[in-house]
């Protein structure tokens, strides 16, 4: 074996539990009538007051199948904005009583609850966020000149990153697929019990929750050319 | 007759014995149906195996008579109708309308007849047609979804509707001698909208032919009094949709945990032999099988009405 080969298989070995742990995950079969039950104690408490409370039957139970005029939550900019629920919190417990078939008012949800329910939709709103934005498309190439616009100034990505540094040559060591992947979710892919994200994983998937199509774009195009 | 004639109606036998009169559901006296809104787990619109679900769902529960969405009846969500004024901001919407409306204006009368026999083949019926009438209707549609109500059977319509709409249904319910019963929410601000007594007495005085489906739960979301509303007007008043929420627009909750007077409400109907017809709505949260749940609020509904 060469020294080449082994770096290669050492790149492939890196790179296939990436490949593979996306799509098993989110095919998880355990499920029930609120939806697929979640990864983390935590969270599971979270879907239980998302369920119990029949959010579900309004914005659907991942969040991307919302009727009966309810928001889209995975579009919604003030759950983008939202921080442990001090944004959710409050439009939960007043309800919307002025839409045409009201949103009902919670008022009776405790604030750990209303804790739960936030980090829970802001998870399904993750999960759904990166499978649109991983999907391949026929989108036009992405803008490099407006990914490193993005990447010095809104998605403050230079604040931890650097493409002189530990980006460099990023472009050659990942393909497309997997690295608008790595960009878009860190791994790991979900949340697992007792293990804490790091800063960087949380900053990413605000990002997550936040990007536009375009900015992936850009932002790809950008740092694939590094 | 030819040895194929026979054959043929040999053939066709088995549907005729099959086909039972469509029965009534009492309890002590008050009859039960479902508003298919509470299936929740159904296969999506234009699916063939939703309408064999909900038969099999009635079947099931052990109810007759059902009031069904539109969205289970037409090959396409309810919400492609137009009532949500949400969903019209979506810049689809124009194209999935105009889909939806050449569908109706198309569609032969045996699709409908169709799905009347299978439920009548079952033992059950379509007692209401919920179709949730609206602006973005054409009067050639509204028609069209009138000839379709009877031809699914129906006696009339539930509709979440408004009362600048109900004003343009004065006419098509004179001309098809066909109720339409207008169901409330609890949107208080919107003088356009079923949310109080004064909002029902407005549509009641534009049509004699123009009734109530009271949602008992919505209403007292509302904070409105329920019973007090059914001494009043329990003559105009075609079915109720059971359910239990808190007062001050608060949530579904499983049925005797909310504010809504349930038992009250079904202890007046049965005592005062109201022609008031039930219909259990399932809406509150659960890790269960809608069917499941729609069977508790069922058996909650027995329990008051046997005490």
């Amino acid at each position: 074996m060469t020294a080449m080969t082994s770096v290669r298989n050492y790149v492939l070995l890196a790179i296939v539990p990436i490949l593979t742990i996306g799509p098993r995950l989110d095919a998880r079969q355990e499920r029930d009538a609120g939806g697929f039950k979640a990864p983390t104690v935590a969270l599971e408490r979270g879907r239980t007051v998302y369920v119990l409370n029949h959010c579900h039957f309004c914005h659907g139970d991942d969040l991307t199948r919302a009727t009966m005029g309810a928001a889209n939550l995975t579009q919604s900019a003030l759950v983008g904005a939202d921080e442990d629920g001090n944004m959710i919190g409050p439009l939960v417990k007043a309800g919307l009583p002025n839409l045409q078939t009201a949103m009902p008012s919670y008022v009776e949800l405790t604030s750990a609850e209303i804790v739960d329910l936030a980090r829970y939709i802001h998870y399904l709103r993750q999960q759904a966020r990166f499978r649109e934005l991983s999907r391949v498309t026929n989108a036009p190439a992405g803008d490099r000149s407006a990914g490193e616009t993005y990447f010095n100034g809104a998605g403050k990505c230079r604040s931890c990153h650097s493409v002189a540094v530990d980006l460099a040559d990023i472009g050659r060591k990942y393909d497309t697929a997997t690295l608008r992947a790595r960009m878009l979710r860190p791994r790991p892919n979900v949340p697992t019990d007792g293990v804490s994200p790091t800063d960087g994983q949380v900053a990413h998937l605000k990002l997550l929750e936040n990007y536009t199509a375009a900015d992936v774009q850009n932002l790809a195009a950008y740092l694939g050319a590094r | 007759m030819n040895r194929r004639d026979l054959l043929k109606a040999l053939a066709g036998a088995p549907l005729l014995f099959a086909r039972q009169r469509p029965t009534v559901t009492t309890v002590n006296g008050v009859v039960f149906g479902v508003e298919t809104f509470s299936f929740h787990d159904l296969p999506p619109s234009g699916d063939p195996q939703l309408i064999p679900t909900i038969i099999k769902s009635l079947q099931i529960l052990g109810i007759a008579e059902c009031e069904i969405m539109s969205g289970h009846i037409e090959p396409f969500a309810s919400v492609m109708t137009g009532w949500w004024v949400q969903s019209r901001r979506s810049p689809d919407f124009p194209r999935l309308r105009e889909e939806a409306r050449q569908w109706r204006l198309s569609v032969p009368m045996t699709y409908y007849r169709d799905i009347r026999r299978r439920f009548e083949d079952a033992g059950l019926r379509i007692y209401l047609y919920n179709v949730n009438f609206n602006e973005t209707f054409t009067d050639a549609e509204r028609e069209r979804t009138f000839e379709a109500a009877r031809e699914l059977g129906a006696e009339g319509f539930s509709s979440s509707t408004v009362l600048s709409e109900a004003r343009r249904l004065v006419p098509f319910v004179k001309t098809h001698n066909m109720f339409v019963a207008m169901h409330n929410h609890n949107n208080l601000v919107d003088p356009d909208q079923f949310a109080t007594p004064a909002s029902f007495e407005t549509a009641l005085a534009m049509s004699p032919l123009f009734h109530v489906t009271l949602d008992i739960g919505h209403f007292t979301a509302g904070n409105n009094d329920a019973v007090a509303f059914i001494r009043q007007h329990h003559d105009r008043i075609i079915n109720i949709h059971v359910r239990d929420r808190k007062r001050n627009n608060g949530p579904n909750r499983p049925f005797g945990q909310g504010d809504t007077p349930i038992a009250d409400v079904l202890r007046l109907i049965r005592n005062n032999r109201y022609s008031i017809r039930c219909y259990l709505e399932y809406e509150y949260g659960s890790f269960r099988p809608s069917l499941d749940e729609v069977q508790t609020c069922f058996d909650y509904c027995k329990r008051v009405l046997a005490s």
